[in-house]
């Protein structure tokens, strides 16, 4: 049974030493409860403690790193099944899988697309996280040779060696282990030799079976061995499986403490037609996928799967917000109508999208209140007079319209009157309090 | 220690609603479980996906959807004919969007004539939804409810500010109908107990929770449709039940990703293929997070999601 | 129990008017009678007050204890009026509370003016990370601000925690959240943490006819935990007092004669508890 924050507060050595890299014991206890940290970064921690500690700290879905390099992705680490919950930690990796039959100019050819994939959405920088290298040759020398040239080629990028074959693994490890590859995969057919060769060389371990009660059997087999760092697969085909396998893998880990399912899925959603494979990309992500192999990475694929991926990441309880500026809606002129809002995003959508349904051009003032919607923002003094004005004079809107009137949220009316004296020359018009009431508003105003 | 399958034990069901008219009609809902999740649950009815057409040619929409219409988009009876014909649409939306006062403002009694139009010419199932103007629709919807009188269509979208009126119709001429919120779970909740106080069957109505872009506030839609799936059968809220409406096409195709040029935006790829995946990943996430009944527009988006669909049943 | 009376707030537009037109006696008649309703303390908020925040604030603090013999809760995030009204407040009644330091860098100035002013100090368990998910969120915000108090020089037994009540009406599930934080707040120091909620934000954005009866059995739920404070209006915080008993006959299972009291109480216990879906007719189903 986990325990409370509290709970493992008590049995901590309360030197608030700031070693574990929490400010205090009790910092570092809430987050042990929440599977964020564990107790080995407390060096004083007594053995009593740790024995009774033991597996209740451990996080419930063990969390480690893909690759090496800076941009290495971590996996698992999971602490709910809706992200309504809380929030989803750890966003999932998409790798492309390619097959050493590949000629060098092909797989040049897919490096290159996984080292131009990146791309730039709200701020965030998103990117073909990795590269499963497919063993279909069955010839171990042309395998490292297809290893070595993408690990060479494509220095920052993880790699998944998709590889039953145990002797062909060994030689594509030895030559990239220090870049430590995921090896893909021990099955009941090969799982000592894969493990050894994990152990030895230190590298996090793919475990297959079909069913969940034959992985559940093989983790543990493999874990006795010593080697915990496991991505698992149930061997789903179907999309139905595979959300189902996914959501039994989680629930059995989150809600049963099952440690032989604790840890992050990998899921292969190859398909012939790159839509459909988009769409059942899209399963894996929502529910519950860490890494995602794809068989193509088209670009506009790459962007609607990246953007899911954000969506289903974002945390719920910290505002999704948009950047700071003066957004044009519609064809706006020197005389069309300036509003302000706040850059919470779902404020900002509401409102654009009924200023675009008034047909009216206008300009949208949106100012960083760090995600907060206009009233709350008021409240916490960052939605304020002094710093509209601030914000509407740096915006340089000035040099975009010829007038100089400024239509406020009717929730903040009561800062028409300050806003109008620090505003030199500018007229303060108080709108609706609601977006919906926006349409009416500036269809109503003389054109 | 073994495994046991982890099986959650449910309280509460979806309510299963049928739509048109036989032998075309159309069942969606009664699944006792979450989505696609049928390990621990039944799942009578899959997910059905309309058609989206409208009354007036859809000027406003992306060249890439447009173009898949353009022979028969200047006509709403050619082009519902169109959908069921040739694309084997299980359902048609006919969306009024002309009625508004920004968009010709078509009257109530031009309506009547449409509805008509297109119910005699197509016999699968028919929903009727106004332009989202919610004084306008209050009587547009009223004419378009008595036009299809007897045909058991589902007409939308009854909102707060019209609800009474657009109930009233569809109690009177015996259709289904769709409650609409702005992503607020509690108004979605408040919606349906208003509405069911006015003596509107609960086994008539679908929660239309409002449905966002891919990108564009999807997580919200994502989540509110999770929880309203939740409390429909975990907790039993009987005002949660209905079935859940993802009117994804109106949202997906007015967002810069469905329409951007490859020549803006080469790092985005292909135009015609980004926006099919725009509307086909937005549809596949609100069906993981418990949508019924799909709105949609582009013919490679739907017939994906349709095979998607197959593979998760 | 130490109930502080909200009503003198920016928010409503009777004080607001006055504040800004310094007539007194509407601030000062709301002050006497909250007073008389049994407050301890009389909350003075007056927003963000960017523009001659000072003077405002010592004029509402003069003019409220002028008639009413009760320490203040100071409240603005403007820390330049705050600093006026500690420096105006009379402490011959009690010693003022500052309304709040949190987790947020531009917040802590307020222990720096708790120790220069030997005030108490609401800590305010929010930090720049959005709103806290759950009660160990709260927790280690919590231990957060109470580490920097030790560095300001303010003793922990002048800091009242504050779990940040939000609305029902759109975050329902940290109803009963606030109230595991209430509990854990003290478990976390001995003597135990104080802890304050502003109280009726439960019910903010929720019809006017439930807004009462929100506020009354969360604050009973509240007080069953330990709560030591609540910003609260003190006239319904009484009734509670006396409401207190059938409630807790009906989180016993016991019958109670008033059945329409009765189901009033258990469904806005299991809208409390997040065990039903709030709706603004919940009351009606």
């Amino acid at each position: 049974m986990a325990l409370s924050g509290v709970e493992i507060f008590k049995l901590l050595p309360k030197t608030n030493c700031k070693k574990c890299g929490f400010p205090t014991c009790l910092a570092f206890a809430m987050a042990l409860a929440q599977g964020k940290t564990e107790l080995a970064k407390c060096p004083d921690v007594s053995e009593e403690s740790k024995r009774v500690l033991g597996e209740a700290s451990a996080p419930p879905i063990r969390t480690f790193f893909l690759g090496t390099s800076e941009k290495a992705v971590k996996l698992g680490g999971e602490t709910v099944l809706f992200r309504h919950d809380k929030k989803f930690f750890n966003p999932c990796v998409y790798a492309v899988n390619v097959k050493d039959t590949l000629s060098n100019d092909e797989l040049n050819e897919k490096i290159e697309e996984v080292l131009t994939s990146e791309i730039d959405r709200v701020g965030q920088k998103l990117r073909v996280d990795a590269i499963s290298i497919e063993f279909a040759s069955g010839n171990s020398s042309q395998y490292e040779s297809a290893v070595k040239l993408i690990s060479q080629k494509a220095p920052d990028t993880a790699i998944i060696l998709n590889c039953k074959d145990p002797s062909a693994a060994e030689v594509a490890v030895r030559t990239i282990a220090d870049k430590k590859p995921l090896l893909y995969c021990a099955n009941e057919g090969n799982t000592g030799a894969m493990t050894n060769i994990a152990k030895t060389h230190k590298i996090p371990l793919g475990v297959y079976a079909k069913g969940l009660s034959e992985l559940s059997v093989l983790t543990e087999k493999i874990k006795g061995m010593g080697v915990e760092d496991l991505v698992i697969d149930s061997g789903a085909e179907k999309a139905k499986d595979m959300l189902e396998l996914n959501t039994q893998i989680r629930r059995s880990a989150l809600k049963k403490n099952f440690k032989p399912l604790g840890y992050p899925i990998i899921n292969f959603v190859l398909r012939e037609d790159p839509i459909f494979e988009t769409c059942v990309a899209g399963i894996a992500a929502a529910k519950y996928a860490s890494i995602i192999v794809l068989s193509s990475i088209e670009k506009w694929k790459n962007l609607a799967l990246f953007t899911l991926r954000q969506n289903i990441y974002t945390d719920p309880q910290v505002p999704m917000q948009v950047e700071q500026k003066i957004y044009k809606i519609g064809e706006p002129t020197v005389n069309s109508p300036l509003l302000i809002t706040t850059n919470f995003s779902l404020t900002y959508f509401m409102v654009s999208g009924e200023v675009e349904n008034s047909k009216v051009p206008a300009y949208l003032a949106v100012m960083d209140c760090e995600g907060l919607s206009v009233l709350t923002a008021w409240a916490a003094g960052k939605f304020t007079a002094g710093k509209i004005v601030q914000f509407i004079k740096d915006s340089g809107v000035e040099n975009q319209i010829s007038h100089r009137e400024l239509i406020i949220p009717g929730q903040v009316a009561i800062l028409s009157g300050a806003i109008e004296d620090k505003l030199e020359g500018w007229k303060i018009t108080v709108g609706p309090r609601e977006a919906n009431g926006i349409p009416t508003f500036l269809k109503s105003r003389p054109a | 220690m073994s495994y046991v399958i982890p099986k959650e034990t449910y309280s509460g069901n979806v309510l299963s609603l049928e739509f048109g008219k036989a032998p075309k009609s159309v069942k969606i809902g009664g699944e006792n479980t979450l989505p696609f999740l049928s390990f621990e649950g039944s799942i009578p009815n899959k997910p059905v996906i309309a058609y989206e057409i409208q009354d007036i040619t859809p000027d406003d929409w992306p060249d890439t959807v447009k173009a898949q219409y353009a022979f028969c988009s200047d006509n709403p009876v050619k082009w519902a004919q169109h959908c069921q014909n040739k694309l084997k649409a299980q359902a048609i939306s006919l969306r009024l969007i002309g009625t508004h006062p920004d968009r010709g403002d078509r009257s109530a009694g031009d309506v009547a004539k449409i509805v008509k139009d297109v119910l005699s010419a197509v016999d699968v199932p028919l929903i009727i939804l106004g332009s989202n103007h919610i004084e306008k629709d209050a009587s547009v919807l009223v004419a378009a409810a008595e036009a299809a009188s007897g045909y058991n269509c589902i007409i939308g979208k009854a909102q707060e500010g019209n609800y009474k009126t657009v109930v009233a119709a569809a109690l009177a001429h015996k259709h289904k109908l769709i409650a609409m919120s702005e992503l607020d779970i509690n108004l979605a909740k408040q919606l349906n107990i208003l509405i069911t106080q006015m003596g509107f069957d609960k086994e008539r109505l679908l929660t239309d929770p409002m449905c966002s872009a891919l990108g564009y506030g999807l997580e919200y839609t994502y989540s509110v449709m999770e929880r309203i799936r939740l409390a429909a059968i975990m907790q039993n809220d009987v005002t949660m039940q209905p079935p859940i409406v993802g009117d994804v096409g109106m949202y997906v195709w007015k967002v810069k990703e469905t329409f951007a040029s490859e020549s803006d935006v080469s790092q985005w790829g292909s135009i015609e293929e980004r926006g099919v995946a725009w509307e086909a990943v937005t549809a596949i996430a609100m069906l993981i997070a418990g949508t019924n009944l799909l709105i949609m527009r582009h013919p490679k988006a739907v017939e994906t999601v349709r095979k998607t669909i197959e593979e998760l049943v | 129990m130490i109930i502080i009376g909200e009503k003198i707030s920016i928010i409503a537009k009777k004080v607001r008017e006055a504040m800004l037109s310094r007539a007194p006696e509407p601030i000062q008649e709301l002050a006497e009678s909250q007073r008389r309703a049994g407050a301890h303390f009389i909350d003075v908020n007056i927003g963000p007050a960017e523009d001659k925040g000072d003077d405002l604030m010592r004029w509402m603090v003069e003019s409220i204890q002028e008639k009413v013999q009760a320490p203040l809760c100071l409240d603005t995030t403007n820390p330049v009026a705050l600093e006026a009204g500690l420096k105006a407040h009379n402490n011959q009644w009690g010693r003022a509370l500052i309304n709040s330091t949190s987790n947020e860098p531009e917040r802590f100035v307020m222990l720096e003016l708790a120790a220069k002013y030997n005030a108490q100090v609401i800590g305010l368990t929010l930090g720049k990370g959005g709103i806290p998910a759950d009660a160990e969120e709260r927790c280690e915000i919590a231990a957060e601000i109470m580490a920097r108090a030790a560095e300001y020089g303010v003793p922990l037994e002048d800091i009242y925690l504050d779990p940040l009540v939000l609305q029902i009406a759109t975050s329902q599930d940290h109803a009963a959240k606030v109230i595991d934080a209430v509990k854990m707040f003290q478990e976390i120091n001995d003597p135990p943490m104080k802890t304050v909620v502003g109280l009726s934000n439960i019910s903010n954005g929720c019809p006017k006819a439930i807004r009462p009866i929100l506020n009354k059995y969360y604050f009973i739920l509240l007080m069953n935990v330990g709560l030591t404070a609540a910003i609260a209006d003190p006239r319904e915080m009484a009734e509670a007092m006396q409401e207190r008993q059938l409630v807790e006959d009906v989180m016993a299972g016991k019958e109670i004669d008033d059945v329409k009291k009765m189901m009033e109480i258990k469904k806005t216990l299991d809208v409390i508890m997040n065990k039903t879906l709030y709706a603004h007719s919940y009351l009606e189903m």
